[in-house]
C-alpha cells in the first residue's frame, strides 16, 4: 500500500518529477565536479611545478668547503668525498619513492676548451636502471629538468657505455665556441660528437655534459658521483614541518616522518644514503609550497561556495514540491491519513527523488571533472571512489532537509483551511 | 490597475516567490563570484611566482667577462626588477672563500627565498655568510669576519641551499674593490612581470648588445604553465557551472509560469488579451530577476572578497588595483543573463499555456 502510493504519486505527475529530479541532478553535477577537480589538483599542480627542477640538493659529505664560481672550483677538490654511484637506487627506496619523480646524479670535473678553463658534467640524461625492489625506472637530467631546451638532440644513454664520446652543451658556451649540433669538440684529448645544445638561462649555459660513465674513466674516478639533484612531490612546509626533528616527541617524530615535507624527504634521503647531505634547494622548495597552498586553497573555497550553493538549490527545489502539494497533504489529513503516514510517504518520494538525481549528478558530475583534467591537465584526474556515494547521500540530506519545514507547517494547518486554498 | 494586480500576485505567493528568489540569488551570486575571481586569478597568480626570484639574466656576452652596471639601469627603466651580484675569491682565515657582493636594496625582491637568521641587508662593513661558511668557520651573528681587504660585521646568515650557502655577501662597492672591477657585475638578475617576460628580454637584448640576455626557462616556463592552467581550470569551472545555473534558473521560472496555468486561463476567460498576459508575467519574472540578480551581485562580491581575502592577502599589498578579488563590472553579465533567461524562460512556459484551450486548463489537465 505504502509503496504503491510512493511509486503511483511518481507515474502520476512524471512531467513535474523529471524536473525536481533534473535540479536536484544539477546541483549534484556542480558539486561532483567542483570537488573532483578540488581534490586532485593540487597533485596535477604540484607535478607541473617540477618543471622548476630539483628541490633537493645530496651532495657527499664534504670535510672542506665548496669554492666554486659557476662550475669552477678555485680550490683543489678532495677526492674522498663522493657518493658511490652503486647507491644511487637507494634513493628510490625510501619511503616516500612514490614522492621522488626523479634525481639526477652528477660528477663534476673541468676541461681546457677554446683557451678557456670550462666546467664539464658527468651525468645521466635518460638512464633506465633497475630500482631495488626489481621494477625498471627512469632517471637522469631529463626526468627533472623538463623545462630545458634543446636545439638537436638529447644523448640517448639509456644503456651504460663508456666508450660513447658524446656531449652536450650549454647555450652559452656553444655561441661562444661558435659550436652547432653535429659538430666535434676536442675535450681531454677526445673529439666528443655535440648531439644538442642546451638552453636553460642559468649557469648550465656555460657547461658541457658527457656522460658519467665516460667522464668516470677520464677522470678515473670510477664509480663516484658528487652530487644527485631529486625532485619530490611534497607537501606546503607548516609550522609543524620547520621542528627541529631532534627535538620532537617519538610520536611527533613518527608523524613528521610520514608527511612529505622536504625536509622529512631530504631526512630519509641522509638516512638511505649516510656519506651524503641532503639540502632542500629554498628558491624552488619554498615557493613550491606556497603557490600550491594558494591554489589549494582557491579551490576548496570556490569548492566550498559551489557546494553549498548547489545545497541549497536541491534544498528550494525540494521545499517547492512539498509547497505545491499542500492541497494533496490536506486530502490524505482530511481522509483520515496520521501525520506520521503523510510524513513516511512524502519523506520517502523526496528521498527517492534526491538518490535518482543525485546518482545521474554525481555521474555527470564525473564526467564533467575528467573532461576539465583532460581540457587543462591532458590527463585524467584521479578521483577518489568514495566521492560518487558521498554526493548521492550529500543530495539526499539535502532534499529531505529541504522537504521537512514546509512538511511541517503543512501538517500544523487545518485541512480545512488549506483545501479553501490558505497559504501553506 | 496593472502594479495593483502584479503586487496583489507577488503579496499573495509570497513564500513560493522567495523560494524561487533565494534559488535565483544564489545562483547569481555563485556566478559572479566566480567571474569575479577568474577575471583576476592570473594577476594574482603571477604575484604568488614572484617568489621565484629573477626569470631573466644578463650574463658577459661572447669575449666579455663583466656586464655594466647600465644593465640595471636599463632594466629597471623598462619596468623590471633588477639586481647586480659580482663574485670572486677572496681569503678567509688562509682560506680560498667565495666573496658575493649585491646591492641589497635591489637584490632584496629577488632574493625572498633566503631563509636568514638575523637581517636581509649589510651596509658598509657589514656582510652576510652563508650557512656552509658560517659552519666551516664556526661564525655568529655580530661577529667580526677578517675576509682579507674587507673585514666586516655579520648581520645575517643566509641558507638557500644554492650557492649563496657557501659565500660571503658583501655589498656591491666592497666587492668591486675585491675583484677589481669599477661600475660593472659578474651577473645581472632581473625579473619581470610573467606576461611581459618574452617581450622585456627581446628588448634588453636589443638595448645591450654586448650582453648574454637569457630566460630562465624553468621560473619563465612553469610560471606561465602553471597559471595557464589553473586559468583554464576555473574557466571551464565558471562555464560549467554557469551553463548548469541557467538550465536550473530556466527551469525555476517555468515552473513558475506552468503552475499558474489555471489563473491563465482565468485571465483569459474574463477577456484579457495575450499581450497583457504575458506583460503581466513578464515583469513579475523580471523583477523576481532583477531582485535576485541584485542580491546575488552583492553576496557574490562578499563571497569572492573573503575568498580573496583569505587566499591572496599580498595581493593588496602589492599594489593590485581592486585590492583583493572584487570585480565590479561583473554586474552587467550577472544582471543581462539573468533577466535575459527570466524573460526567456516565462515567455516561453506562457507560449506553451496559450497554445492550450482555456477550458482545459480550467478543467485542470
Amino acid at each position: 500500500m505504502f509503496l504503491r502510493f510512493v511509486s503511483e504519486s511518481i507515474r502520476r505527475a512524471p512531467r513535474r518529477k523529471a524536473m525536481t529530479v533534473a535540479a536536484v541532478a544539477m546541483g549534484s553535477a556542480v558539486a561532483t565536479a567542483m570537488l573532483g577537480v578540488m581534490l586532485d589538483i593540487g597533485d596535477r599542480v604540484n607535478r607541473e611545478l617540477r618543471g622548476l627542477g630539483a628541490n633537493l640538493m645530496v651532495t657527499a659529505k664534504a670535510g672542506s668547503l665548496p669554492v666554486e664560481i659557476g662550475g669552477i672550483s678555485y680550490r683543489p677538490v678532495s677526492r674522498e668525498d663522493y657518493i658511490p654511484e652503486a647507491q644511487l637506487p637507494k634513493i628510490k627506496s625510501t619511503f616516500w619513492q612514490l614522492n621522488i619523480t626523479g634525481f639526477a646524479p652528477s660528477l663534476k670535473a673541468e676541461a681546457v676548451l677554446g683557451g678557456r678553463q670550462v666546467p664539464v658534467e658527468g651525468v645521466w640524461f635518460l638512464r633506465r636502471l633497475r630500482g631495488p625492489d626489481g621494477a625498471m625506472l627512469e632517471a637522469g637530467l631529463r626526468t627533472i629538468n623538463t623545462a630545458w631546451k634543446v636545439d638537436g638532440h638529447w644523448v640517448d644513454d639509456r644503456e651504460r657505455n663508456d666508450a660513447a664520446l658524446e656531449a652536450m652543451l650549454g647555450g652559452a658556451l656553444a655561441r661562444r665556441l661558435g659550436v652547432r649540433p653535429g659538430d666535434t669538440v676536442q675535450l681531454y684529448g677526445r673529439p666528443f660528437t655535440v648531439r644538442g645544445i642546451l638552453s636553460t638561462g642559468g649557469e648550465e649555459e656555460d657547461r658541457i655534459f658527457v656522460r658519467l660513465e665516460v667522464l668516470q674513466r677520464l677522470v678515473s674516478r670510477p664509480g663516484q658521483v658528487d652530487a644527485v639533484q631529486v625532485g619530490a612531490l611534497t607537501k606546503p612546509e607548516d609550522d609543524f614541518a620547520r621542528k627541529d626533528p631532534a627535538r620532537m616527541t617519538p610520536a611527533e617524530f613518527e608523524r613528521w616522518n610520514c608527511t612529505p615535507y622536504i625536509s622529512s624527504i631530504a631526512h630519509q634521503i641522509e638516512a638511505a644514503l649516510p656519506m651524503a647531505v641532503a639540502k632542500p634547494i629554498w628558491r624552488v622548495a619554498d615557493n613550491e609550497g606556497k603557490v600550491l597552498g594558494k591554489i589549494r586553497g582557491l579551490m576548496l573555497l570556490v569548492a566550498l561556495a559551489a557546494l553549498a550553493s548547489a545545497g541549497l538549490t536541491v534544498w528550494s527545489v525540494m521545499a517547492t514540491t512539498v509547497i505545491e502539494r499542500g492541497t494533496e497533504i490536506a486530502i490524505m489529513q482530511a481522509t483520515g491519513a496520521s501525520n506520521w503516514m503523510v510524513t513516511a510517504l512524502f519523506s520517502a518520494e523526496v528521498a527517492i527523488e534526491g538518490a535518482a538525481g543525485g546518482l545521474i549528478g554525481s555521474w555527470a558530475g564525473l564526467l564533467l571533472a575528467e573532461w576539465v583534467g583532460r581540457s587543462v591537465f591532458q590527463t585524467s584526474l584521479e578521483i577518489p571512489a568514495m566521492l560518487g556515494p558521498l554526493v548521492v547521500a550529500a543530495a539526499v540530506i539535502a532534499s529531505v532537509a529541504g522537504a521537512a519545514q514546509p512538511l511541517r507547517q503543512a501538517l500544523a494547518l487545518d485541512p480545512a483551511i488549506m483545501l479553501r486554498g490558505g497559504q501553506a | 490597475m496593472f502594479w495593483k494586480v502584479v503586487a496583489r500576485a507577488v503579496e499573495f505567493r509570497k513564500k513560493r516567490l522567495l523560494l524561487a528568489f533565494s534559488a535565483l540569488a544564489v545562483a547569481a551570486t555563485l556566478a559572479t563570484a566566480l567571474f569575479s575571481i577568474y577575471s583576476d586569478i592570473e594577476r594574482k597568480m603571477r604575484v604568488e611566482f614572484r617568489g621565484y626570484g629573477a626569470n631573466i639574466v644578463i650574463a658577459p656576452g661572447v669575449g666579455a667577462q663583466t656586464v655594466p652596471l647600465a644593465a640595471v639601469a636599463e632594466a629597471e627603466r623598462q619596468g623590471a626588477v633588477a639586481a647586480p651580484f659580482v663574485y670572486t675569491v677572496g681569503h678567509l682565515d688562509g682560506q680560498p672563500v667565495v666573496v658575493a657582493g649585491t646591492d641589497f636594496r635591489r637584490s632584496g625582491p629577488l632574493t625572498d627565498y633566503w631563509h636568514v637568521e638575523g637581517t636581509r641587508a649589510a651596509g658598509f662593513g657589514e656582510c652576510l655568510v652563508g650557512s656552509t661558511v658560517a659552519a666551516h668557520f664556526r661564525l655568529k651573528l655580530g661577529q667580526q669576519v677578517e675576509v682579507v681587504g674587507a673585514p666586516c660585521v655579520i648581520r645575517g646568515i643566509v641558507t638557500s641551499g644554492g650557492s649563496e650557502d657557501a659565500q660571503v655577501i658583501l655589498p656591491l662597492a666592497a666587492a668591486e674593490q675585491l675583484a677589481g672591477l669599477h661600475d660593472a657585475a659578474s651577473i645581472v638578475e632581473v625579473r619581470a612581470d610573467g606576461e611581459r617576460v618574452i617581450a622585456l628580454r627581446a628588448a634588453l637584448a636589443k638595448a645591450l648588445p654586448g650582453a648574454d640576455v637569457r630566460l630562465l626557462h624553468a621560473v619563465a616556463d612553469t610560471e606561465a604553465n602553471v597559471v595557464l592552467k589553473i586559468r583554464g581550470t576555473l574557466f571551464l569551472l565558471t562555464a560549467l557551472i554557469l551553463a548548469i545555473t541557467t538550465l536550473c534558473v530556466t527551469g525555476n521560472f517555468s515552473a513558475l509560469v506552468l503552475e499558474r496555468s489555471r489563473e491563465i486561463g482565468i485571465l483569459k476567460a474574463i477577456g484579457a488579451a495575450d499581450g497583457k498576459i504575458a506583460a503581466l508575467f513578464l515583469s513579475e519574472s523580471l523583477i523576481l530577476g532583477l531582485a535576485s540578480a541584485v542580491t546575488g551581485y552583492g553576496l557574490g562580491l562578499l563571497v569572492a572578497w573573503g575568498i580573496g581575502r583569505q587566499i591572496f592577502p599580498g595581493s593588496a599589498a602589492a599594489g593590485i588595483p581592486g585590492g583583493v578579488g572584487v570585480n565590479y563590472s561583473v554586474f552587467l553579465p550577472v544582471a543581462g543573463v539573468t533577466l535575459a533567461v527570466a524573460a526567456g524562460a516565462t515567455l516561453a512556459a506562457a507560449a506553451r499555456i496559450w497554445r492550450i484551450k482555456t477550458a482545459v486548463i480550467l478543467r485542470g489537465e
